[in-house]
């Protein structure tokens, strides 16, 4: 069984929470968080809770650590993690810039711990088909590849409204605006994809006058395949859920793929279709396929439980740490053009 | 007598000085006399979140920078002008007033921004429908000589329309107006006991109900009350089916009995008919039971609710 703690019951933080708690030979032994509210979620579930995730590492018996802190936090949370020898699971992006990206990746190499950054996207069904179907050749070789995700980012509002916090529109605090956020994603994709991605044009907007960045527009061009990739992403639509504005379409020698093609028409009906479904798996005792009536949170689900697999089995993390370097220095390469960089 | 006065502008382009011409005509209409000692006005438009203008969610800054153009022209000196929005449970005026354009607007104008939740603030004691309360009010409310009041034509998933008096409760001091949710028509009649618009201009350039939508039309009032009965008649909800007005009502908020309407160049008819209604019965109804039945699911066969559902 392994031992874990959740550091940090913001949204992704609580959601980590409740994921890890489904999944097999996982315990989640505490949880950390400085607000008291957010402690009280862990406590209905039993979960002793901390108000410094410090004292959790310190307190507690863990084998690994599921860090879902502020960007500004990261570094120094993922350093004394592995200093005290955990494993460690952490929201994208890695870090607020490369510089601080790099001196993460040494210190889980020198401490010799397993770090893998949740890039759920990778996870999601209709990415996987789009992915298989680039692999199999069935485009043929790719020439131009689109991808397009636009929503609310931190500004996106639950149905009991909470005030947007403070550090997602500190530039210093947050190291970047939607093309940090949202942009990693796709670019975590593209990389994978094409590999030796290069910046050749980008563009950042700033509808809300903010510090950060509420739109970007980057195009890659991979040094192995010379395929060019466009990034458009945005915080500035307001969207509510279940509504889901991403597609990823690639365009090669023999044809044209489309996660469009994949992703569910309409996902009402699609939440309806799942949720028998996994009423048929609970009642025949087979695994439920946990989220996937939401389709776009049952990737969370699959990141983590990568995680824990690969320390149970001892095996190579799908989500290489040097691919992660590679995409913050290509968001550090955008920044660099526009004469904005984070501190860290 | 009150007066509500409709009027639109020529296309949907919404250029500056289309805006400027039909905020003019239509405060003209209102034929609010500017002839008293005004020193300090304070412009409240609806800033509740930060979707801007284009959503039909707040107000278009360019109806305030005309109306600030307006009252200069009219007051013929110098005066203070602020514009005001007070922090709400999940919108910072730090933020809004940066995001939604308020920021630029107030240099370009020369005019004061105000967070409502922060300075000068007091206790006031209200008494709606024998319920007596506290609100926490800014002073610069309670001070002002002219309160110029700008709000949405849209609707609302609690009280299923928001325009002049429920734009007032977003000015309560407090920030986390949730907690007055239990009793949101009291609170919404109470501050508008406690600070009284003078002139109320309703912007309904994108109205929104079950979408946004460019409509192109100004609502002006010289009264809260009356002004929400014509909007609720163009939102197509009897106004006396909303608690909050029917209270206000009793409490002499407003006049209802006889209300003058000046349709300039529109009809409100033809508001009405163009107005994207919102069907919100069948809304709540049908939002209400897919939770229930999320929550039933999650319950039966042990998956997780996303916290974003979390109430």
């Amino acid at each position: 069984m392994l031992r874990v703690g959740v550091i940090g019951l913001g949204n992704m933080g609580k959601l980590h929470f409740m994921n890890a708690m489904r999944i097999k030979e996982v315990s989640v032994v505490a949880a950390a968080d400085k607000s008291e509210r957010s402690r009280k979620f862990a406590e209905e579930y039993n979960v002793k809770t901390y108000d410094d995730y410090k004292a959790l590492i310190d307190k507690e018996e863990l084998d690994a650590v599921v860090i879902s802190l502020p960007n500004f936090l990261k570094k120094e949370s993922v350093i004394y993690a592995a200093e005290h020898d955990l494993d460690i699971f952490l929201d994208k992006p890695l870090a607020r810039n490369f510089a601080e990206a790099q001196e993460i990746v040494q210190k889980v190499e020198k401490e010799n711990v397993r770090l893998m950054v949740g890039v759920n996207y990778r996870y999601f069904p209709s990415v996987q088909k789009l992915m298989k179907n680039f692999e199999d050749g069935k485009v043929g070789d790719v020439v131009l590849a689109n991808s397009e995700l636009v929503m609310n980012g931190p500004l996106s509002h639950g149905l009991v409204p909470v005030p947007v916090p403070d550090w997602w529109l500190n530039r210093e605090m947050a190291g970047g605006g939607a093309l940090l956020d949202l942009g990693y994603h796709l670019i975590d994709i593209f990389d994978l994809m094409f590999s030796d991605l290069r910046v050749k044009y980008s563009g950042l907007g700033y509808r809300f006058n903010l510090p950060v960045e509420d739109t970007a527009i980057v195009m890659l061009e991979s040094g192995r395949t010379l395929a060019k990739c466009v990034v458009n992403v945005g915080w500035f639509s307001k969207m509510i859920f279940p509504d889901f504005n991403f597609r990823i379409n690639i365009h090669g020698t023999v044809g044209y793929d489309s996660t469009e093609r994949y992703a569910p028409k309409n996902l009402r009906i699609h939440a309806v279709k799942e949720a028998a479904l996994n009423f048929g798996r609970k009642i025949s005792g087979r695994k439920v396929h946990y989220l996937s009536y939401t389709y776009y949170y049952s990737s969370f689900y699959e990141v983590l439980e990568t995680f824990f697999e690969m320390l149970k089995k001892g095996v190579e993390s799908p989500i290489s740490l040097e691919r992660q370097l590679g995409v913050m220095r290509i968001i550090d390469e955008v920044y660099r053009q526009h004469g904005v960089r984070a501190n860290g | 007598m009150a007066r509500v006065v409709l009027t639109s502008t020529q296309t949907k382009n919404f250029s500056e000085k289309e805006i400027d011409e039909a905020v003019a005509r239509a405060v003209d209409l209102l034929g609010f006399n500017f002839s008293g000692e005004i020193e300090n006005v304070v412009i409240k438009p609806n800033l509740c979140y930060y979707w801007d203008y284009s959503t039909g969610e707040t107000t278009d800054p360019r109806i305030v920078s005309a109306l600030i153009d307006y009252v200069r022209r009219r007051l013929v000196k110098d005066v203070n002008i602020f514009i005001a929005e007070a922090d709400a449970s999940a919108m910072k005026t730090k933020y809004s007033f940066k995001i939604l354009g308020y920021d630029k607007l107030s240099r370009r104008k020369n005019v004061k921004l105000v967070n409502l939740s922060d300075g000068d603030i007091v206790d006031v004691k209200v008494n709606v429908d024998g319920k007596e309360f506290e609100l926490p009010v800014n002073k610069i409310l309670l001070e002002s000589d002219l309160i110029i009041n700008v709000p949405k034509l849209k609707t609302h998933n609690v009280v299923r329309i928001t325009c002049a008096l429920k734009n007032m409760f977003g000015a309560i001091a407090k920030p986390r107006k949730y907690d007055y949710h239990k009793m949101l028509s009291y609170a919404i009649v109470g501050i508008n006991e406690i600070v009284r618009s003078d002139i109320v201009l309703v912007d309904g350039l994108i109205a929104r109900g079950s979408i946004p939508l460019k409509l192109g039309v100004l609502v002006a009032g010289n009264d809260s009350l009356a002004t929400d009965f014509i909007a609720a008649e163009i939102i197509g909800i009897n106004p006396r089916d909303i608690e909050y007005l029917s209270l206000a009502e009793r409490e002499r908020i407003g006049t209802v009995s006889s209300i003058e309407i000046v349709e300039d160049n529109i009809k409100l008819k033809e508001i009405k008919n163009k107005f994207p209604s919102f069907g919100y019965s069948r809304r709540k109804f049908f939002w209400e039971m897919q939770l229930k039945m999320l929550r039933m699911y999650a319950a039966l066969v042990g998956d997780v609710i996303p916290p974003v559902l979390e109430q």
